[in-house]
């Protein structure tokens, strides 16, 4: 393999950006609405330019497609990042953001906001992030076991917290009646069609996405010390790498993005696992690279997902949770015997 | 510039006398799908400011002419008065009146399609608590669509919502004669069943696992109307039942609703008497389950009748001895007074039917 240069970090994710850029230019222009290619690059330009257009080539795009996208590229690059996050902190394939039970703290917190504050804007939000945070707090102390941060021992504390969060959400659902428990139920499922929870959309979104490069960038300034850690805990303490303060930076970004991954789609499975995985297959195990293709590969799988969810049983729309758990396992046994073979 | 953008999108919302200008514009800038927006633009200048069952607001324009139905109660609805030809699209899930199925879809009710919505250009859009999602709502309101959503809880509560959504539909008269005429056969019924002992009943939601219904639902309204009462007393809508509650409560009647295994009742009869634990039921011995029809479970005007099929099923004595006195009342079933066809089809098929068939299948299987 040629070695790592930021020359080849740049094309590999050029390449990978314009890819995505194909596929939210195809997520755009389907739908069950028809709008022409023409249509949007006019619909667009009126936006950008601000001349106050309320067609309803306007609504469509600004008011449903474009949210979803910019959702679906946050909510796909986070649960890779975070993915890929997990895996190299316990050195196991099988890491992701579910099974370190973070997915359901945030969860739980989204729904208890529901019951307890269903029409406070930015609760679920608020509540979600406070979940998933309290769940890391929580497994990560578990998870400790004689002073250190032990693979195992966190793996364990994960699927105990996330079963336990698990059974409360069940009971909870069993014994409240909230107003907003039907979405609630969806919300488990994961999927993209909550509408902001404010009227101002582009600072919501630059809040989201502001969270997500502080997070992600956190994590990629440990990829080179991930890299060191993955041959080995003691070689890379020996090479003077902070082990425990490394895990603890991932450890966190990821929970974050995790929360924030959640806090706005539910729980979406599969991404987190398969993206970075796909992406070790096709350009090699370096953290550097990983991390922002795994990025961008999130982002386009669940765009494509999103899309496909919205078009092939349309007018009906399925969930896209539904459609990276349908499209994701067949591609994961297909990619995982290749490489026993 | 990219928050003008979103202040543009989220403007048509707020003020539309702008928004009824720029539709203007916008038709004569945009060929094929803003052509009937621009017909509509006229009527969207005068609004009214309307807060609906969930306390949400919203202008809806004065004059409706395009409604989009998302639940197939309400479907059944617009039917009821008259008023299919506003009815521009509803769910995969409305079938009655067959007609319903005609319509352009918009996809299921608890998964639409917004832009199916949008590119319908409906005036106002109806939806209800019990099957839709609020993030539906809210999404199109935030986009500027209108959503009326009803919340019935009670029948009570269903003739209103009914009234309501006839006048916002610009239909007051026939709203208030429907219902009106729906409040009428629900009083008949009251009184000739005012002597009766309420029936005990288990109303079953879905058997596997065993859903029942809460009290604050509109069922378990509807079942009281009926002369029944649900043996469940839970604060949830749709409670999951123990086997063993069911056994200790022992239902009079158990009552099923026949979308759910779409058999017919001997069938389901038997089902249940091949089962433990259903079959040592007093009442699945005795053969005393009704299928209701699954207008049962949609808050519509289709329910009275449904409320009235299984009344009789419930209280056969009184219908057969004061049968003279209640036969006017059923000879309208036909809801609205002719401003929908009779429900003679399969779906609509009154439960009488089932009675018999349900009486025959019990006398086969005691002689059994």
């Amino acid at each position: 393999m040629r070695p790592l240069t930021p020359r080849r970090i740049l094309a590999i994710c050029g390449m990978l950006a314009a890819i995505l850029f194909v596929v939210v230019v195809i997520s755009l222009r389907v739908g069950a609405y028809p709008i022409s290619m023409r249509d949007i690059v006019v619909t667009l330009y009126n936006g950008a330019v601000g001349n106050g257009d309320t067609s309803e080539f306007s609504q469509v795009i600004f008011g449903l497609r474009l949210p979803r996208i910019a959702l679906g590229i946050l909510v796909g690059a986070a649960l890779s990042t975070s993915g890929a996050g997990f895996q190299a902190l316990l050195r196991n394939p099988l890491a992701d953001p579910y099974v370190l039970g973070v997915s359901s703290g945030a969860a739980l917190g989204a729904m208890l906001s529901l019951i307890i504050a269903p029409h406070t804007v930015g609760a679920i939000q608020l509540a979600a992030f406070i979940g998933a945070a309290a769940t890391i707090a929580a497994v990560y102390f578990l998870g400790r076991r004689g002073g250190q941060l032990d693979s195992a021992t966190l793996l364990l504390a994960g699927i105990i917290a996330a079963s336990f969060l698990s059974a409360i959400i069940i009971f909870l659902l069993t014994l409240v009646n909230g107003p907003g428990l039907r979405s609630m139920t969806f919300w488990l499922m994961g999927d993209l069609t909550a509408p902001p929870p404010t009227q101002n959309v582009v600072g919501w979104f630059s809040f989201l996405y502001f969270i997500f490069i502080v997070a992600a960038g956190a994590m990629y300034t440990t990829s080179s010390d991930l890299n060191l850690i993955l041959t080995g805990e003691q070689e890379a303490g020996h090479l003077g790498v902070n082990v425990t303060r490394v895990k603890l930076v991932v450890y966190v970004a990821a929970s974050v993005l995790t929360g924030l991954a959640v806090s706005v789609s539910g729980t979406i499975g599969y991404v987190g696992l398969l993206v970075p995985h796909v992406m070790r297959m096709l350009f090699g195990t370096d953290y550097r690279l990983l991390i922002p293709t795994s990025a961008i590969g999130g982002a386009i799988v669940i765009v494509l997902a999103d899309t496909l969810g919205r078009t092939i049983v349309a007018p009906t729309e399925l969930p896209v949770g539904a459609m990276t758990a349908l499209a994701g396992a067949p591609v994961f046994i297909y990619l995982m015997r290749r490489r026993i073979r | 510039m990219a928050l003008t953008l979103a202040c543009g999108v989220f403007a048509c919302g707020m003020c539309d006398a702008l928004a009824a200008e720029a539709h203007l514009q916008q038709s004569a800038t945009a060929p094929t799908p803003a052509d009937p927006a621009a017909q509509t633009a006229a009527n969207k200048r005068a609004t009214k400011l309307v807060t609906d069952e969930t306390g949400r607001s919203m202008a809806i324009p004065l004059n409706v002419q395009r409604v989009v139905s998302l639940a197939p109660n309400l479907t059944e609805t617009i039917y009821a008065l008259g008023l299919d030809a506003k009815l521009a699209g509803d769910t995969t899930y409305c079938d009655i009146p067959p007609a319903a199925k005609e319509k352009p879809h918009i996809g299921s009710a608890q998964e639409p399609s917004l832009e199916a919505i949008v590119a319908l250009h409906p005036d106002l859009v109806l939806a209800t608590t019990s099957i839709n999602r609020a993030q539906t709502a809210d999404a199109l309101l935030k986009i500027g669509v209108p959503v009326y959503t009803s919340d019935p809880h009670t029948m009570a509560g269903m003739l209103s919502s009914t009234a309501t959504m006839a006048d916002l539909l610009g239909a007051s008269e026939q709203g208030a004669t429907l219902v009106a005429q729906l409040q009428k056969r629900l009083d008949a019924l009251q009184a000739a069943l005012q002597d009766q002992p309420m029936a005990h009943v288990l109303f079953v939601v879905w058997e596997d696992p065993l859903i029942s219904i809460g009290q604050n639902t509109f069922i378990a309204d509807a079942l009281r109307w009926a002369g029944a009462e649900s043996i469940i007393v839970a604060k949830q809508n749709w409670p999951q039942v123990s086997m063993e509650e069911v056994v200790r409560l022992q239902p009079d009647y158990i009552v099923l609703t026949s979308d759910h295994l779409a058999a017919e009742t001997h069938e389901h009869v038997n089902n249940l008497r091949d089962r433990p634990t259903w079959r040592e039921l007093r009442a699945v011995e005795l053969g005393h389950v009704v299928m209701a029809s699954d207008e049962f479970t949609r808050p519509s005007p289709g329910l009275v009748d449904a409320i009235e099929a299984l009344a009789r099923e419930l209280h056969p004595e009184v219908f057969s001895t004061s049968a003279v006195a209640l036969t006017p009342n059923f000879s309208q079933r036909t809801v609205g007074a002719g401003l929908r066809p009779a429900p003679t089809t399969a779906k609509g098929r009154p439960l009488s039917q089932f009675a018999v068939a349900g009486s025959r299948m019990e006398a086969s299987t005691c002689a059994r």
